[in-house]
């Protein structure tokens, strides 16, 4: 099982972070414990999309300040059933993003060592289903360590040009550094053909970007009119987002995502 | 007329003090720059040093895999890596040992296993 899912693109407004809080959300309310982290210290934006309130941080955390529990906020009762949801929160505050964005070297360092504590924690210890850390586009210190310990990342993307060969181009030149399991989700596709059940569609973008597609998201208004208000598999169940949610969370589980992305290369490189 | 003078001198004086003390403070700066280039030396070489992503994205293909392996794993045994990089068994005990030897990671004996986990910074809080 994916138990450190990694949320990660080359450009922002792609969709990460709706996307993390409704798989976190939807793994919860298929009885999962999980947890959601906010990785992006230079834009943090998942304590506006929670609507959480906390003293900790997870700047914190990494700074060696607290341990991992006082960052968790428990968010079980917004999620009906036996799942668990918990999330550690990103300091929005501009002295904090100013304080991550200086720091140096030597901490950078320690950040991967705090990462691995936090997966060993969670996941050895207080036995988490699911981890799921919502990452900075590109490549930021944070995201860079987060990719490198995920057991997948779920890279989305638009069909923006910029982004698409952005997107290309980490795939061919940096993942493949780290042959991280990856998935592909195409987030508001306008063409009625990009669906992730149309098997031309499917093979045409696994052909293009060499890694398997976990899904292709239309353009939903209500998604982005709902500003986080909702929990889609809570709140609206029954909406096509939500629908399609499922679709990508069942790839996740039955690992679809087999391919590894590098894998080819590592093997002309090494064998 | 007399006073300007006086006070001139009295300027200069105190110029060329500051000018002193500058050049005592940059001897002191040179001081401690070659003595943080000689600690910056000593640190890669220290056995603790924690494993960072730049340190991996400068390794060689090879210990590279080895290494985040150990990271994705936190703690493993070299047959359990091997099954994961589809690696002899051999070859990669032969590389975490290298990694062991540069510092990064840590052995460790238990029974008959032998594990190998990420050498980390220090647990304590601050």
């Amino acid at each position: 099982m994916s138990k450190l899912i990694v949320v990660h693109s080359y450009k922002g407004g792609t969709g990460k972070t709706i996307m993390s809080v409704n798989l976190a959300a939807l793994f919860a309310k298929r009885g999962k414990k999980v947890a959601i982290f906010d990785l992006d210290f230079r834009a943090p934006s998942l304590f506006a999309i929670l609507r959480a309130e906390t003293r900790v941080w997870l700047n914190d955390y990494l700074n060696k300040k607290c341990e991992i529990n006082n960052v968790l906020i428990d968010l079980s009762s917004r999620i009906s059933g036996e799942g668990k949801l918990y999330a550690g929160l990103a300091d929005p505050s501009p002295a904090a993003m100013q304080d991550m964005a200086t720091k140096g070297s030597e901490w950078g360092k320690r950040v991967l060592s705090r990462l691995i504590s936090l997966k060993e924690e969670l996941i050895g210890v207080q036995k988490f289903d699911y981890i799921i850390f919502d990452t900075s586009p590109g490549l930021q210190y944070s995201s860079m360590n987060a990719i490198v310990l995920a057991d997948l990342v779920v890279l989305t993307t638009t069909g923006d040009c910029s982004d698409v060969n952005g997107t290309k181009r980490m795939l061919s030149e940096f993942y493949t550094m780290w042959e991280t399991k990856t998935g592909l989700v195409i987030n508001k596709v306008l063409d009625d053909e990009a669906r992730s059940n149309n098997a031309e569609y499917v093979k045409r973008i696994e052909e293009e970007y060499n890694v398997p597609l976990l899904g292709a998201m239309p353009c939903f208004c209500e998604v982005l009119k709902a500003e986080g208000r909702y929990l889609f598999p809570q709140d609206k169940p029954d909406h096509p987002f939500t629908g399609l949610l499922y679709e990508i969370a069942d790839r996740i589980e039955k690992k679809h995502y087999t391919l590894t992305c590098g894998i080819q290369k590592h093997h002309q490189n090494t064998v | 007329m007399y006073r300007q003078e006086g006070i001139g001198k009295k300027h200069l004086a105190i110029l060329e003090k500051i000018k002193a003390n500058l050049e005592k403070l940059n001897e002191k700066m040179d001081i401690l720059i070659e003595l943080r280039q000689v600690n910056e030396k000593d640190t890669l070489k220290l056995p603790d040093a924690p494993l960072d992503v730049i340190t991996l994205l400068n390794m060689p293909d090879h210990l590279r895999k080895t290494a985040v392996a150990i990271c994705r794993n936190g703690r493993a045994t070299a047959e359990e890596i091997a099954n994961q990089t589809n690696r002899a068994r051999a070859m990669e005990s032969s590389y975490l040992n290298q990694l062991v030897i540069m510092g990064y990671i840590k052995k460790q004996r238990k029974g008959k296993k032998t594990q190998f986990y990420l050498a980390k910074d220090g647990g304590e809080l601050l």
